[in-house]
């Protein structure tokens, strides 16, 4: 058992790497595809929010794999030049996409905490929507933002082990690898993932608790 | 809700729009290969001894090093892409991948889609269970209250419908170790898997031993798009050829035949 | 309609109704279930997480830390093929008891810390009139609390109720027939992505629309408000 420990760490690190990568660039794009989405339908404006609604709803209500395979292959089969996504950054995008609906929800919610006592204010000395956004409320709601972003990196994190479809080696298709060389010890390695995820994840939802505690909570609703 | 089922009308729409993307058109693949001196093929990491990650974490498998012998003769550098079974078709239909090296069998509907080559091997299906069962050939396991453990999408889930229908079928996600492991924990009291693979489990698990008789011999074949018939002869020459030199069988008497392979990888 | 056979063969995907069928009625049957398990458990962790006895925050935080810092495939790994014989059923757990704990433990987790936050945002005025015409404990959690607790936090219940309806899909890797494994039927067996894939994202639609109308009736009828 021991050897097989040994001998499958290296991979397993090596996968954990790659899960590490995709997740934050994922959470930096989703983030900000997020956060557009919410201000949007924070602000409720007219068209888009509708169709942000709708975004938020059919990517909700499908699985990532159906997204991940819209992206890397059907988007390329138009013959589109750009659309010629190798697997890494059609994972990215595709997971981005799906984050960013959580994301959204954080957004709005942060944004409609804001007391919109403080909005009437604003908008009775003067200032437009666009500088209240930016003066007043998006400096408090950005604060309100940041814990539960903690809880989203962790469904990030462990939603990566998707994109193993499209061939990229992360931290749960290394580990099949090597199941699949020592099928015997299946167990020994899928406990291997579950503590490295652990060790990646754990972190993260202590900062984010951290985090509340000091910033307080949001509501996230709709 | 108006709003929400206009939206999703919208959106469904949008969708269809996109997805009205056809493949890619056909120029002769085979000029696209000696052009940008690169053949892309699609593998399967589904497990020893067909394609898999060795212990040295270097891709190798009977399939891998049939390809990179096509490459090297070809006289093009070898580009592999991976994927998991279900990401395997769309590889090769998108135009990602040049042709699939996989240990795929070419049934009469598949053939509808893809075009395959001659088989360049011919596997046996058997089943394994635990020792002290009781059960000899695997014919003992085809009765009612067993239960035969399978991989998910698998051929053999067919086969197992054909001619082992008393038995519950149960399909594992995971390939061939899932269903091992099913075995193993006492989920299953057989499962189902070519020669090649079942000779590796009995080695990795020594309680267990591998039935008697084969349910069935399948051919196997790699695969390309439908209308690549330059690529298809290419192929199917090339398995000629190595099957007239010797080089074929030797692959597959170290690879398919027993557990050779085990020492060195 | 012939045109749409262009992209997506309907014909041929009519041929494997029956599959889709089995696999619709797993994959909705498993996650009612865990969908009830997860929405006790939840409600049960959320609860002691604001006890004021330490040992039940802890246990309850503990619940919560390990089961969303680990993947959900180990979690019905280990729960389908490491646990034992149980003594009350005197026998091991079937893929789909296995399945249906490992879902419902694993959401729980995370409604766990939606119901805590919705209980939370209960006003202090409710609790106390409800101890003043001296309803205990008991009462003021049931008639009181959690109906408007749970109400208010609807929306993102419904979020995770739509992740839990997806991932139910993994118990396949304990042998249980569902509805992705339908879909991988008809990719097996007639090279069909479009198809399968379509397909298989439309019934989830359908089950996560479903799950919509039910949430909105709930609102209306425990009289949750937003924002």
């Amino acid at each position: 058992m021991l050897e097989v420990f040994k001998a499958t760490l290296p991979f397993l690190m090596h996968g954990l790497w790659i899960t590490f990568q995709i997740s934050v660039v994922t959470i930096i794009s989703g983030s900000l595809l997020g956060f557009v989405v919410g201000l949007v339908r924070a602000e409720r404006i007219p068209v888009l929010s509708l169709v942000f609604g709708g975004y938020i709803h059919v990517l909700r209500g499908t699985p990532f794999l159906v997204h991940l395979y819209f992206v890397y292959f059907m988007l390329p089969a138009t013959g589109v030049s750009w659309l010629q996504l190798e697997a890494f950054p059609a994972a990215v995008i595709a997971l981005s996409l799906y984050t960013s609906t959580y994301v959204a929800e954080v957004v709005r919610a942060a944004i409609e905490a804001v007391d919109p006592g403080q909005t009437e204010a604003a908008r009775s000395v003067g200032m437009s929507a666009v500088q209240n956004l930016r003066h007043i409320v998006l400096p408090q709601a950005v604060k309100l933002m940041i814990p539960p972003m903690g809880g989203i990196y962790v469904i990030i994190i462990k939603g990566t082990s998707i994109v193993s479809v499209i061939g990229i080696s992360e931290l749960v298709r290394a580990g099949e690898h090597a199941a699949q060389r020592h099928p015997s010890e299946l167990m020994l390695i899928y406990g291997m993932v579950a503590l490295m995820y652990f060790v990646y994840c754990y972190p993260v939802l202590r900062l984010a608790k951290w985090a509340e505690n000091k910033i307080g909570r949001i509501q996230t609703e709709h | 809700m108006k709003r929400f089922k206009r939206l999703l009308a919208l959106s469904t729409g949008i969708l269809s729009l996109a997805l009205m993307g056809l493949p890619q058109a056909g120029a002769d693949v085979v000029e696209d290969i000696v052009k940008r001196g690169e053949l892309r093929v699609a593998v399967q990491t589904q497990g020893p001894p067909v394609s898999f990650i060795d212990k040295n974490g270097k891709r190798t498998g009977f399939a891998m090093e049939v390809i990179e012998m096509m490459a090297k003769d070809m006289g093009v550098k070898l580009k592999v892409l991976d994927y998991d079974w279900k990401g395997l078709i769309p590889a090769v239909r998108s135009g990602k991948a040049d042709f699939l090296a996989a240990d795929m069998t070419p049934n009469a509907k598949r053939t509808l889609v893809l075009s395959f080559t001659a088989p360049y091997l011919y596997s046996d299906v058997v089943l394994y269970a635990k020792k002290g069962m009781g059960f000899k050939s695997w014919q003992d396991v085809c009765k009612s209250g067993k239960t035969v453990a399978v991989v998910q999408g698998s051929s053999n889930v067919g086969l197992l419908k054909a001619k082992c229908s008393a038995a519950q079928i149960k399909e594992f996600a995971g390939g061939g170790p899932a269903v091992a492991q099913a075995v193993a924990a006492d989920r299953a009291d057989a499962g189902i898997n070519d020669q090649a693979s079942a000779a590796g489990y009995v080695i990795e698990y020594p309680d267990f031993q591998v039935l008697d008789g084969a349910l069935k011999s399948w051919p196997l074949s790699f695969a390309t798009r439908a209308d690549e018939t330059h690529l298809l002869r290419w192929l199917d020459n090339y398995f000629m050829l190595i099957r007239n030199d010797g080089r074929l069988d030797k692959l597959a008497d170290y690879w398919m035949r027993g557990p050779e392979w085990k020492k060195d990888h | 309609m012939d045109w749409i056979l262009d992209f997506y063969n309907w014909r041929v995907v009519a041929q494997f109704i029956p599959e889709f069928q089995r696999g619709l009625l797993s994959t909705v049957g498993i996650s009612a279930v865990s969908l009830v398990l997860a929405l006790v458990v939840g409600t049960l962790s959320a609860i002691m997480s604001l006890s004021a006895r330490p040992w039940l925050r802890n246990i309850s935080a503990a619940y919560i830390a390990s089961i969303r810092s680990t993947p959900l495939l180990i979690q019905i790994y280990v729960i389908y093929f490491a646990l034992p014989a149980l003594p009350i059923l005197g026998r091991r757990l079937d893929e789909w008891e296995g399945g249906i704990l490992a879902l419902g433990l694993n959401a729980g987790a995370f409604m766990s810390e939606i119901i805590r936050a919705g209980i939370e945002s209960v006003e202090r005025g409710q609790i106390e009139g409800a101890k003043s015409v001296g309803m205990n404990y008991l009462q003021r959690m049931r008639y009181i609390v959690l109906p408007q607790g749970i109400a208010r936090v609807l929306p993102p219940l419904l979020g995770q109720t739509a992740v839990l309806i997806k991932d139910s899909s993994l118990v396949s890797f304990i042998g249980v027939y569902e509805l992705f494994g339908a879909g991988l039927t008809l990719l097996n067996e007639r090279l069909m992505p479009n198809e399968a894939f379509l397909t298989v994202a439309g019934c989830y639609l359908v089950i996560y629309y479903g799950m919509f109308l039910l949430s909105n009736r709930m609102q209306r009828k425990l009289g949750g408000t937003y924002a």
